[in-house]
């Protein structure tokens, strides 16, 4: 079915580059052109009968130098079988930047900032672009493979020394200082 | 049977006392319910610290390594999805008499550290579950609340730790 | 500011008294709002004009810490989602990985696994049932649902060892058996809890005070459900036939015989807090029904399916949804073949929920946005992740 919706995208939306990919194992996806989102959801939305944008969510691939934003949708038809559909688009890792679909389904409001706070994909013309579960003034995106915990936040130190319980620590010591330390047995 | 706001919100002269009584029988009807849980029915709550709860077998409280019995495999280590165990050892020097675990599996490595950190601990029971030898089960112990952070972490290589075994352990 | 109006006070105009907006903030240590949910809110008098939520106040990055560990070891995360639900959280994840590696799950763990999840949704049902009389003022119907909730919580101690974290569904199986003294204790269980559920109703559903709190107010339109991704009994409510146990069905649930409930609008009209409080009221008297239909088909066998020592499932992506107590969750699971999950997204049903409250919210009484909040159900950890 997956594969019909391809080429009904690309008949429907020029310039939409729909590739339909079959995976041995799980689902199958769909590519399309990162250019042409806001028609193709559309187009899904109207004449596919994809009323539930489930969720849009990121994957950073950092050997591609890549990240790919997944749209999944569902119908909630019941006559309809077979529904999900992965939608992905890939853009480019340094300036990621995509059309906000926010028009054709609320629900990709907190999704897209979601993926915002996640993954820094930069959504175009989304109402309200900030971050929703990091405060609003973090910095970094936790969600992508090279992302290294912060140790500081305006000059407040990340868990700090005092809130550290020191058994690691004194594991590295034990075992680098003296390895065949004798500890009496009961 | 399903009616818009508008009309619901219409207030006729029959519907006030209707409300009014549709109240007050709705409402008696509640209170009796909960009148008669004064006498109809057993008190299901105890008190704590001098009624305790009788646990469950399986129930997963504080961890416990029984460390002549450990052959330090860094199975329960590997297994841990928050890293609260801290396993070392050494090898045995040759010629030394290799002792065994109460199943039969010979103790190849000397243990040299057994730490827990409890505070870390999820207590999910992955590090129980890969355990070779089961010496490392949970306990019952739910009462060992610490005054610092350190105290938490237990060193099942010490002798105090034998008297907390002998209180909650049953044989 | 444009909501800035002027009145006019002792008729001159230079005694005009300036309005404005009033914002305060519920949250985020609100005994209202079921966790740490922090509600911006515009108030114009007691009239809500606009509601923002704040999240993040329990952000832990769970999926970070998913990419860490092994796949076995993301069990015990998926359990601190949907805290009071976690039997449900679990065996959406296991289902994913299964589905990745092509195990096939024994016949006798998906009785158990059925049984387990739909008792989950009774428990579930019953803290939103007992929270939500808590929100309108009700005290004592808490108490009682926590005492029936006490019941399952002990059976589930009994069965996995702990009492809300429970680290229970594995992939390829459950932990434990279940014995035939449980599953009898499970019978009597489900006869207690459907006189309990009649108590229910006429304490709290039908009580003329509660259904004026609740009735009429926070209307969702079925197009609102859909634009916003809604779904579970939030969905239901609105009066849409919609449960993913019945229509795509997973495991067992195409050989059972259940009904789906949606808001027939018995008090007040469909899609408002009383409707899709009374599903849920619903929902556990049919939960009670399948799970009368599991403990008659229960089978003899193994509890755990083959499953290789190390799970490293091909390379792939797969997207898993279930029904849990809160409505449709998600696990989209990448994996690139090695030991530990490349990307593990979680479609949490309360985050999509939580983007309708300011559509909810505008122009309601600020007693009546509290009634709202609560007839969404919602489970900050899940909603944070």
């Amino acid at each position: 079915m997956h594969s019909e919706l391809a080429n009904f995208i690309n008949s429907k939306v020029s310039g939409a580059g729909a590739v339909f990919e079959e995976r041995e194992v799980g689902d199958h996806v769909i590519f399309v052109d990162p250019a042409h989102i806001f028609d193709v959801s559309k187009t899904l939305r109207d004449e596919k009968d994809f009323k539930v944008l489930q969720v849009i969510t990121g994957t950073d691939y950092l050997d591609d130098k890549t990240i790919e934003v997944s749209y999944i949708l569902a119908t909630f038809d019941p006559q309809n079988s077979e529904d999900d559909l992965i939608l992905k688009v890939k853009l480019d890792r340094e300036n990621p930047e995509l059309d906000s679909v926010v028009d054709v389904w609320k629900s990709a409001d907190y999704q897209e900032r979601e993926c915002y706070d996640m993954l820094g994909v930069n959504f175009r013309n989304h109402p309200n672009l900030i971050r929703i579960l990091c405060c609003y003034d973090w910095e970094g995106f936790p969600l992508r493979k090279d992302y290294e915990a912060a140790k500081e936040y305006k000059g407040m130190t990340i868990y700090p020394e005092s809130k550290n319980n020191s058994a690691d620590q004194e594991f590295k010591k034990l075992s680098k200082a003296d390895p065949g330390i004798e500890r009496p047995r009961w | 049977m399903a009616t818009t706001i508008s009309e619901s919100n219409k207030l006729t002269f029959t519907g006030y006392f209707r409300n009014i009584y549709e109240a007050f029988y709705t409402c008696g009807k509640g209170m009796w319910i909960t009148f008669k849980y004064v006498w109809a029915h057993k008190p299901v709550t105890i008190e704590y610290p001098e009624v305790k709860e009788v646990l469950p077998e399986k129930a997963r409280m504080r961890l416990f390594n029984d460390a002549e019995n450990c052959i330090s495999c860094t199975q329960c280590a590997l297994s841990c999805p928050v890293d609260c165990i801290y396993i070392a050892s050494k090898p045995r020097p040759k010629g030394e008499e290799v002792p065994k675990t109460t199943n039969g599996s010979p103790i190849r490595q000397i243990l040299t550290q057994y730490t827990i950190d409890t505070a870390l601990c999820c207590y999910c029971g992955l590090c129980t579950t890969v355990c070779p030898t089961e010496c490392l089960t949970h306990s019952h112990d739910y009462e060992y609340s610490q005054y610092s952070l350190s105290g938490m972490k237990v060193d099942y290589l010490n002798d105090d730790v034998r008297a907390w075994r002998e209180r909650i352990v049953k044989e | 500011m444009s909501n800035t109006k002027t009145i006019e006070i002792g008729g001159t105009p230079s005694e005009k008294l300036k309005t404005d907006l009033l914002t305060i903030n519920m949250g985020p240590q609100h005994p209202a709002t079921h966790g740490v949910l922090r509600i911006e809110i515009k108030t114009d008098s007691e009239i809500v004009s606009e509601a923002i939520p704040h999240l993040g106040y329990l952000h832990r990055c769970m999926e970070k810490h998913c990419e860490k560990v092994d796949y076995r070891g993301v069990i015990p995360f998926t359990d601190r989602l949907d805290y009071l639900a976690s039997m449900s959280m679990e065996w959406g994840y296991s289902m994913a990985v299964e589905k990745m590696l092509n195990i096939e799950v024994p016949k006798r763990a998906e009785y158990i696994r059925c049984i387990i999840a739909e008792l989950q949704r009774i428990a579930s049902h019953l803290i939103a049932f007992g929270t939500y009389a808590i929100d309108l003022g009700a005290f004592s119907p808490f108490l009682y649902a926590f005492e029936m909730r006490e019941k399952v919580l002990r059976f589930f101690e009994e069965l996995s060892g702990a009492r809300l974290l429970y680290n229970y569904i594995w992939i390829g199986g459950v932990w434990n058996d279940i014995d035939d003294k449980q599953l009898k204790r499970i019978g009597k269980f489900c006869d207690e809890m459907e006189e309990e559920v009649k108590k229910y109703n006429e304490l709290v559903s039908f009580n003329k005070i509660f259904v004026e709190r609740t009735a009429n107010v926070g209307v969702l339109s079925i197009e609102d459900a859909y634009q916003y991704g809604a779904s579970g009994p939030v969905l239901r409510g609105s009066g849409v036939k919609w449960d993913l146990r019945a229509n795509r069905p997973y495991s067992l649930y195409s050989e059972l015989d259940f009904d789906v409930h949606v808001g027939e609008g018995e008090r007040g009209v469909v899609g408002d807090c009383w409707n899709r409080y009374f599903v849920r009221m619903k929902e556990v008297v049919e939960s009670v029904k399948i799970i009368r239909q599991l403990l008659d088909g229960i089978e003899d066998g193994p509890v755990m399916g083959k499953v290789p020592k190390v799970i490293k499932p091909p390379k792939g992506e797969i997207y898993i949804r279930t029904e849990c107590p809160r409505g449709e969750l998600g696990y989209h699971l990448i994996s690139d073949g090695k030991k530990t999950p490349y990307r593990l997204k979680v479609k949490s049903p309360c985050f999509t929920h939580t983007s309708m409250l300011p559509l909810l919210g505008e122009g309601q009484l600020i007693a009546d946005f509290v009634a709202t909040i609560g007839s969404i159900d919602i489970v900050l950890g899940e909603v944070d992740r």
